[in-house]
């Protein structure tokens, strides 16, 4: 795991091969045109972006393989249905995204976790069911490595159903807005909330109930 | 002049228990409460030590989620892939 290392890779990518926006606009008329070496130039620039966005919806390297070469493919059969309306990296966010939730959805159901078995539980007054409510955030760095709560994040987040997880992923990892999400995904900004909601939720509960507390 | 409301701003809601306030909490974190409800959130706050708390650990998930992170390509896969498009283009 690198927290840092990728911003720096990113700049560093930008410092010495940034595409401007008209760069980019010619080497997709190429590619249009069946140029393999606009589509090349094409695939160096983004790979390695592609990649990481894969990963952070299926989670290890086979399965982002497999969202990456799909997603290039795609780039070269369907660039003429990119319009130009978007920005390029838009459109190639989108198809990543929908390659990975394709992905998602295919894979073996595991065990079904109950998403409410984590949820925050209230008296009939509405008052939190279980009292008080602990402040763990408080002393957590003191008892518990980050790598242990990033383990238990991450398997919460692969027992979210795959729409849960593209919100999560779009709004906490991508740190996009919800009206983003919502034209990213084809779904309502209400829909995106009401997800992103339940979802941040169950994580909260699975990291509590780790800690050893009610997660109400 | 009357100001388009912002895609997704909530109307004026009650805070009177903490289930009401933790159903507003995603607003309250992108700034969507209208100002009432703002400030009827913040005064339950005031009083309510269980949603402060409720609302850190939320606010830490949020910021664990933000924090986990990957490994850049392998450059083996990269070659692998860079092959495998060019025997399938064209
Ligand atoms: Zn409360």
């Amino acid at each position: 795991m690198i927290s840092r290392s990728h911003k720096r890779q990113s700049k560093s990518l930008s410092g010495k091969g940034q595409l401007s926006g008209e760069d980019e606009r010619l080497l997709i008329q190429r590619v249009k045109a069946g140029d393999q070496k606009a589509f090349e130039a094409i695939f160096n620039h983004y790979v390695s972006r592609v990649y990481r966005q894969a990963f952070k919806f299926v989670g290890n390297e086979a399965d982002a393989e497999d969202v990456v070469q799909e997603v290039f493919l795609l780039v070269y059969r369907k660039a003429n249905s990119f319009l130009g309306k978007s920005e390029f990296s838009t459109w190639l966010y989108r198809l990543t995204a929908n390659a990975a939730l394709t992905k998602l959805r295919q894979r073996k159901k595991e065990k079904e976790v109950s998403l409410d078995e984590y949820m925050p539980k209230f008296r009939k007054d509405g008052h939190h069911l279980v009292r008080p409510v602990v402040d763990w955030t408080q002393d957590i760095y003191k008892h518990v490595a980050m790598k242990e709560f990033h383990q238990i994040i991450q398997q919460a987040m692969d027992q979210l159903s795959p729409m849960d997880k593209a919100v999560v992923v779009m709004s906490d990892m991508e740190e996009m807005s919800n009206p983003e999400i919502s034209n990213n995904l084809g779904i309502t900004v209400q829909a995106v909330k009401a997800r992103l909601h339940r979802a941040r939720l169950f994580l909260r509960g699975r990291l509590t109930n780790h800690l050893g507390y009610s997660p109400t | 002049m009357a100001k388009k409301a912002q895609v997704g701003r909530v109307n004026s809601k009650k805070v009177d228990t903490c289930k009401q306030a933790t159903s507003l909490i995603l607003d309250h974190l992108t700034g969507e409460l209208d100002s009432k409800t703002a400030r009827l959130f913040e005064e339950h706050l005031m009083i309510c030590p269980d949603c402060v708390a409720f609302l850190n650990s939320y606010k830490e998930t949020i910021k664990f989620t933000r924090s986990l992170s990957y490994e850049d390509i392998p450059s083996e896969m990269k070659k692998r892939i860079r092959r495998f498009l060019r025997d399938n283009i064209g």
